[in-house]
């Protein structure tokens, strides 16, 4: 079961990629950022961590391998990372959300609409986190630079 | 260098990046780095998502163009292509006519990926999705149908409607009808699932990126439009999923 979700979180990051036109060299790196994550967000509730903090690890672990790899490869790093989060995407809670408002059951939308946005802010800032680490780092080595220089 | 070909040269790289999906602090950036190595003086460069300004001081003379971009679309190799292009011209590989060129080839390149491939990719996507959000084997088939559908329309109706959220609504709406026919057909089939993928493709994922990157790069006007561009998209979707459990 886990094996298979990992080929299916390399396949569909492996679509995206297609669908967004990246280079072609880089495609399966772009399935590999998407498969690296989800197994990150499916391993860390066995460890007892929640829903929001896997999702939350997960994309800035798949945003900090974006800018590893951009690094690398030397092409931006959107290349990966819009792939590498369609995995951790909250489909199914947006679907029951909707569902329970058009049953009428205001109260439970209403819960799992605030659950479905709180995972989307956890994605969001999962993917801030890495770009922040990886800037300042940037920094660091510039100003590193700079003093050795001066 | 003449300073026209100076500004054609930024206003081309910065609109070939706009028009395809790039972040606008980057179409920014790239602008400024070409302008400042040809040697313009000044250089102030100004995007958001739909339109390009950009400024310099070339021998005591103000030069200032804008232009519009109101068409858009995602195809990031080209946006790698320019960053490639912009590079090489900053560190003095190439010089400005053979840039120049090189932009024109690259705006008139044609996606790489053929337009049955990308249809393809989309329900391969919205298959993989549906399993991921826990389907059987037996919700792959119609699942891949219905993202097909979704992206099929998506790209028959932008022909003819210019609203981008009213066909998005409109793919998410025909996409659904496919999964409430297949569960009609079919009834041992999730509908649940079918739908969770088929609203895959219609998911903002380069508006969210790029809002997210462009707020981190102090670009709040592009960072905030974006990030609205993206709640839209994603409530014209969730509209249209409400009307399909509705009906079924």
């Amino acid at each position: 079961m886990f094996f298979q979700g990992l080929a299916l979180s390399f396949v569909s990051s492996m679509a995206w990629c297609v669908l967004f036109n990246v280079p072609v060299r880089t495609i399966f790196a772009g399935g590999l950022a998407g498969m690296v994550g989800f197994c990150v967000y499916s391993l860390l509730p066995s460890l007892g961590a929640e829903v929001l903090l896997s999702t939350f690890a997960s994309a800035a672990i798949v945003s900090l391998l974006s800018q590893f790899l951009s690094i690398l490869l030397r092409v931006p790093s959107t290349n990966f990372s819009v792939a590498g989060i369609i995995p951790l995407v909250p489909g199914s809670l947006a679907y029951k959300s909707m569902l329970a408002f058009v049953n009428n059951n205001y109260v439970e939308g209403i819960t799992l609409a605030t659950k479905t946005l709180m995972v989307a802010g956890a994605i969001a800032s999962g993917l801030i986190f890495g770009i922040s680490v990886v800037t300042i780092w940037k920094g660091a080595r510039y100003a590193g630079k700079r003093t050795q220089r001066d | 260098m003449s300073p026209d070909l100076v500004m054609d040269t930024c206003l081309l790289a910065g609109s070939i990046i706009l028009k395809n999906g790039g972040e606008t602090y980057r179409t920014e950036e790239t602008m400024a780095l070409i302008a400042e190595a040809a040697g313009m003086d000044d250089v102030n460069s100004s995007a958001t998502p739909t339109s390009i300004i950009l400024s310099f001081r070339c021998s005591g003379l103000d030069h200032t163009r804008m232009v519009r971009t109101p068409k858009r679309t995602t195809n990031l190799n080209k946006i790698t292509l320019v960053n490639d292009v912009s590079r090489r011209f900053v560190g003095g590989k190439i010089n400005l006519e053979q840039a120049y060129r090189l932009l024109r080839q690259i705006d008139q390149e044609k996606p790489i990926y053929p337009i049955w491939l990308q249809h393809a990719a989309a329900a391969t996507a919205s298959g993989s999705f549906a399993m991921l959000a826990g389907g059987t084997w037996f919700d792959l088939i119609p699942s891949a149908l219905a993202g097909l559908t979704v992206n099929l329309s998506l790209e028959f109706l932008e022909q003819f409607v210019r609203m981008k959220f009213f066909t998005e609504f409109s793919a998410a709406l025909l996409g659904g009808l496919f999964a409430l026919l297949a569960v009609t057909i079919f009834p041992q089939l999730h509908i649940s699932i079918i739908i969770i993928g088929a609203m895959l493709p219609l998911f903002p994922g380069i508006a969210i990126t790029n809002s997210l990157r462009d707020l981190l790069a102090g670009d709040l006007v592009a960072g905030v439009s974006r990030g609205v561009e993206a709640m839209l998209t994603a409530v014209s979707v969730a509209v249209a999923t409400a009307i399909i459990l509705w009906v079924g």
